[in-house]
Parts: structure tokens; sequence; C-alpha cells
């Protein structure tokens, strides 16, 4: 009787802990701890380091999650593709890759659930199409960048000039290296460190208003609220500088954070701007437990490359001007 | 006399010999954190003239000529204990250098971290957020941030522009050990510097709701002769939903480090 | 003045699907027609973000000496794997293989930094090139 009964619950564990699903079904009566006033407890160290891209790729059209054999052969494949160490490709490709792959933190695996895209909604794992406006908008820019990449500062990207990553947004993805985040929480607040590039975000919890519209801020302005044990993270006033993926200043940002594990949490983000696309997108990507500090990152400090880039440009025309 | 009167003038008498002569610090019982400590969570501000200049100074015209009044430099007490910062003789030279050339030099132009007390008296709101063994200060200015660590994190694993940050309580006052420094920031804008061996304990301690007292001491064996102290309140913004906003100031000095880089030059 | 909204470049430009970014686009720093490859002693380590710089001294042919520059990645990267200050003293030799900077200075990325007899210099402790990390999975 007793052998039975023990056979009976190591089974429920089994299957609880190998379900396919984006959670482990304990998750579902898991309860974060909570922080002395009685938030659900969100703090830690966390990295969204992974493989899997926002946008599903062609070759996996029609096919939002690969098998466990499919994942692993697909890690093997971008692993070997994005790895730095590679000498091939002649000496453009090879410059472009930098340096030594030790320096880069990819992540080693796709998400736990092997989605093929960060991207939930729309169901075909693509960024939605933008509208004819944003369309303009973004070829002019793309245009604009590429007849003036060299010719001053504005020519290059925000992250070359040392302004912002996209790992720390928001929304936030991963980079191509120090991809870790710490959040804190205070009474009355919860607050996002990222340490790309130092920026922290101080989202007040007492349902206050946005500032005024004519406030415009690169990352915009937060305000958070819980339901239940999901953190949901409000952001307007955006000003635009940062296109994200064609997204302008009437972004409306939600970011839901839910820790479902002791090591998890599921953050998800909705992009909402009816000026840029036809309908709003979602996209979900793990943060994972890992060790801190977060280190600082005096990007603008030490910019030597920003000043090497323009100068290079300038002896380029130069030798050409002879 | 009634008895009512009589014991009226006895508690009062008692009173008055058991109140301090001193109405700061000690007397002053903070509200506590969750964890029991002395609360510090809050947006605060310094109010003088500090990062002109730590030591008293007077009114001075400006360097730009068409920026009239307002780029003028405001007269401040000082805040540096016994009015003088002591200068090993090969660094007092430096000094004067810096400041013949601070607008090159001062970091703050190029918008650099200001380092550690400067972030404290920047004319900018921080926010401090205290959770058990990490309390941290976001600065307004340029999104300037530091952890202090309150569970001893040993060395500093690198030097920085903020230093690294070591915590512990006495009584009712955050002593915070910062160590790591680089070489590059400055004290303030008339060119009061420091090397990689700066060493600065901080002490925070409320003295009532919205003030916190706020000292400094410096130490730079390879710059001053001595260790030095500096000291100010720091004051809690009450307007109801204070918040800091961004001052992402790299945007702002592309045109100054950058333009002579430009295609067409603007310099 | 004109806000242009910059994009998060590099989007499609690359075939692989895994996630891109804008990256520092070192193709605009350092030329692709200057392949360089030296061997070189460690005078020092610049510790500092964006990228940290390792000067080395070259000696070169004619018996002369000159200083190079050679830019790494993030030191945050050398922290988390263990990396400290002592880890390469001053007077280590170093093998760069990179290419020189568009401007012509004595700078390169080192595109591959080895020890003499060939071992990488820098490794990853958590192996970034060995199998699958379960911990920083899901």
């Amino acid at each position: 009787m007793q052998a039975r009964y023990a056979a009976l619950v190591s089974a429920v564990i089994f299957f609880a802990t190998s379900s396919p699903a984006a959670e482990p079904t304990a998750a579902k009566s898991w309860l974060a701890p909570r922080t002395p006033d009685g938030q659900p407890d969100l703090q830690g160290v966390w990295t969204n380091s992974t493989l899997t891209p926002l946008e599903r790729p062609a070759e996996f059209a029609g096919k939002p999650v690969l098998s466990e054999q499919e994942a692993a052969d697909y890690v093997k494949q971008v692993l070997q593709q994005v790895n730095s160490d590679r000498r091939d490709g002649g000496t453009q490709a090879d410059v472009g890759r930098s340096y030594n792959e030790f320096w880069r933190d990819r992540g080693n695996n796709l998400v736990a659930d092997r989605r093929t895209s960060l991207i939930v909604d729309p169901p075909d794992g693509k960024v939605p199409p933008l509208t004819p406006e944003a369309q303009k908008r973004v070829e002019q820019a793309r245009a604009w960048m590429r007849d003036h990449s060299t010719d001053g500062p504005e020519g290059r990207s925000l992250a070359e000039r040392c302004i912002s990553w996209t790992t720390a947004g928001p929304p936030m993805l991963p980079g191509p290296y120090n991809n870790d985040l710490q959040i804190l929480q205070a009474p009355g607040y919860v607050v996002i460190l990222n340490e790309m590039i130092h920026d922290t975000r101080l989202i007040p919890l007492d349902g206050r208003p946005h500032v005024a519209p004519g406030i415009r801020e690169l990352m915009g302005d937060s305000r958070g609220h819980w339901e239940g044990d999901t953190l949901v993270v409000d952001t307007t006033n955006f000003n635009g500088e940062v296109s994200f993926r064609g997204s302008d200043a009437n972004l409306h940002l939600t970011e839901r954070f839910t820790r479902v594990s002791p090591d998890v949490i599921r953050y998800e983000f909705t992009i909402d701007d009816s000026t840029a696309f036809i309908k709003p997108w979602t996209a979900r990507i793990p943060l994972n437990k890992t060790n801190g500090p977060v280190y600082e990152y005096a990007c603008h400090e030490g910019n030597y490359a920003m000043v090497d880039i323009l100068a290079g440009a300038r002896a380029a025309e130069k030798k050409s001007a002879k | 006399m009634s008895w009512r009167k009589q014991i009226q003038i006895l508690l009062l008498g008692a009173a008055a010999v058991l109140a301090p002569a001193n109405a700061q610090n000690q007397a002053y019982k903070p509200a506590r954190t969750a964890d029991g400590k002395p609360d510090l969570n809050g947006i605060w501000q310094a109010m003088n003239t500090a990062n002109w200049d730590l030591l008293g100074h007077s009114a001075q015209a400006g360097q730009i000529v068409a920026l009239g009044a307002t780029g003028a430099e405001p007269p401040g007490i000082g805040v540096v204990e016994g009015g003088e910062i002591p200068y090993l003789p090969a660094a007092a030279q430096k000094k004067k250098e810096n400041y013949a050339n601070r607008l090159k030099l001062d970091p703050e132009v190029k918008c650099y971290l200001p380092g550690v007390p400067r972030a404290t008296y920047m004319p900018f709101p921080f926010q401090i957020v205290q959770s058990g063994k990490y309390i941290l200060i976001s600065y307004e200015y340029d999104g300037a941030v530091r952890t202090i660590y309150m569970d001893n994190p040993g060395p500093a694993p690198v030097d920085s522009w903020m230093g690294w940050s070591a915590g512990h309580w006495e009584g009712n006052t955050l002593v915070v050990d910062v160590t790591g420094f680089n070489d590059q920031t400055w004290f303030d804008r008339v060119g009061d510097f420091h090397s990689d061996m700066l060493h600065v304990v901080e002490r925070f301690t409320p003295v009532s709701p919205n003030v916190l007292n706020y000292e400094a001491t410096i130490e730079d064996p390879q710059v001053f002769s001595r260790s030095w102290k500096i000291s100010m309140p720091l004051y809690k913004h009450l307007e109801k939903n204070a918040q800091l906003l961004e001052f992402k100031c790299v945007e702002f000095v592309e045109e100054l480090m950058y333009g002579n880089l430009r295609k067409q030059p603007s310099k | 003045m004109h806000k242009l909204a910059i994009l998060i470049t590099g989007v499609g430009l690359l075939a692989t699907a895994a996630p891109v970014w804008a990256h520092h686009a070192f193709a605009a720093e350092f030329d692709s027609t200057k392949p360089v490859k030296l061997k070189g002693t460690v005078t020092k380590m610049e510790w500092i973000n964006p990228h940290a710089w390792i000067h080395i001294d070259v000696k070169n042919d004619d018996g002369t000496v000159t200083s190079w520059m050679v830019e790494g990645g993030s030191p945050n990267t050398l922290l988390r794997n263990g990396f400290t200050k002592a880890s390469l003293p001053v007077g280590t030799e170093i093998v760069v293989d990179g290419y020189q900077a568009k401007d012509a200075s004595n700078k390169l990325n080192g595109r591959d930094i080895t020890f003499p007899d060939g071992r990488k210099l820098f490794v990853g402790s958590n192996g970034q090139q060995g199998p699958p990390d379960s911990k920083s999975e899901k």
C-alpha cells in the first residue's frame, strides 16, 4: 500500500516537472515571498540573455514551438553561426565580429518553452506592419543614417553615443553583453537598475498620474501597480528618440513582471503605438536569476570609439581627396 | 499654590534638566523601516553652492560673457570644517592649474559622472531607496547611481567613477565607507581634486522628519596632508508627487566634445 | 532642433536568426584592409567601459619599440569571469590579431588575443564555448 502511494506521488512529481509548458505546472501554486511591506518579492539580480530571436525566423514560419531535438540542433547552429571566434568570411565580416567570443553574453539556450520567437502576439511571431506614415518616417531615417553615418555623432546609434541601450529600454531586450539588471523594492516603489547604461527606473506604486504631457523622456514616465502577483508598469511620455522597431513618441508601453519560481521572473511587454504599428504586439522574455553585483558601466566617460570613428572617417575623406 | 501647579512646575523642571542642550541628532527618533533601521527613503537635495566651490566664496562673474548673470557664480558660506582644504604643496599647485583651466578640465562640463561626495551636492535631487542589504542612491544628474552594500562586500574589484560603497549603521547614522575611486572626478567647479587613493567616509543622520545631516570625511595621502571634512543638511522634497526626471546630458555635450570632428566642422 | 528618430540598426542585416542589437560598429572604427598581427608585452590595462584597452610595447624589426593600444570588450565581463587587475600583469607577452584604426593611429581591435603558445588569453570560467549552462536556460 505504501509502495503504491509512493509510486503515485513520484509519478505526479515526474509529470509536474517534465511538463513542456512555459513554466512548470508547480508554478501555478508557487507564490512569491513578500517584501516587508507586503509586495510580491521580485528582488535580486536577473539576466535576460537568450538565443531566442524577437521575431520568428522564416525557417520556422507556422511553427511556434520547437521539439527538444529541434531546439538542441538550432542552438548548436546559432552558436556556431554567431561565434565571434570564427575568422572566415573575409576581412569585412572579420572586423565586424570585433573580438573573441569570450566577451559576449549571448546566453547558451533558447527560452525554456522553446518558442521560436519572443513575440507571442500576433501569433505569427512577427512585429505587425507599420502604418504608412511610420513606414515613410522609418525609410527616411534609414536613408539619412546610410548617407550621414559618419558625418557627426548623430549618425551613430544611441548605443555608440553612450546614450541608451535596448538592455534598459524600456522595453528591456537582451544585448550583446552585460545583460544584467537589479530589482529593488521599498515601500511604494519598485526600482529597476540596468547595468547598461547605469539606468535606474524608479517606479512609484501610489497611483499618482503621469507627468504633464509636455514632459517627454527617453525612457518615458513609468507608473506601477500590482494585479495580484503581477507588477504592471505603464509607461508613456516617450520623447521618440529611441525608435524601437519603428515606435515613436506616442508609444504606450505596458510591462508585466510575475515571479513564477525562485529563479525566474516572467517578463512580458505590450507595445501599443497606433501611429506606428497597425496593431499592438506583445513579447515575453524570462528573467533568470544570476549572480551580482551589477557593476558600474561608465560608457560616455570612456568613449574613445566615437572619436576614433569620426576621426577615421575624416582621415579616409582626406585620403580620397588627394 | 495648588498641588497640581506644584507638580506642573516639578515636571517642567525635570524636563528642562533631562532635555539635551543640543537639539540635533541623538534626541530625534526617526521613523523605522520594516526591518528596524532608520528610514532614509525619500527624495533629498542639498541647498548650497558647494558644487561651485567647497570653500567659502563670494559671487563672481561667469566665464561665458553671453550668459550674463545666469552664468555668474553665486556666493557660499562654505561647507569645509575649519575652512581649509589641506593640500600638499605640489597638489596645491595642481589645484591652481585646474582652476585656471576649469572650463576645459572640469569633468562636469563634459557630463562625466560626478563621483562621491560631489554627487550629493550637485544642484539636482536624488532618491534613496532602502532595501535590506542594499541601499541604492539614484541621482537625477546624468542618471548617476550607486549601490551601498550593507553586507561587507569586500574590497573594490575595480576602480570606478562612483566608487565602491560599504555601509553599516552606528545608532541612527548610516556610515558609508567609499573606496575604489579612479582619479577622474573633481569635488567642485574650482578644481578641487583627488587621486585614485581617495577614501571617503560619509555619515547620514536623520535629525528631523525632513532633514538629514550629511558629513563626508575625505582622505587622500597623495593629495592632502591630513583628512578633512565637509558637512551640510540634506532637505527632503515635500512637493506632492515629487519625482526625479531625466537629465541625460551626454547629448548636450556632443557638439562640445565632437564638433571639431564633424564632416562640416562647427569649430 | 530637429530630432531624428534613430532606428535600432542592424535589424534584418545579419543572416543569423539570433537576437540582433545595435552594437558598436567596429567596421566603422577599424580598417578591414589593414590587418595587423603583433607580439608585444603588456605595459598597462585600462579597465574602462565601453571597451577595455590593453597597452602593449612591440619591438620592431629594427630594434625600436612602438606602443599600441588594443581594444577589447567590456571589463565587466572580465569581473564576472573572475578576472582581476592582477590577472594580466605588466610584462606579460601576448599576441594580438586585429585590424588597425581607420585614422591610422596605433590602435587595433583585439580580434583574437592569445598567449604566444596559442592559448586564448581570455577564457570564460562558465564555459561560454562549452555546452549549454542549464542554470541560465528557461
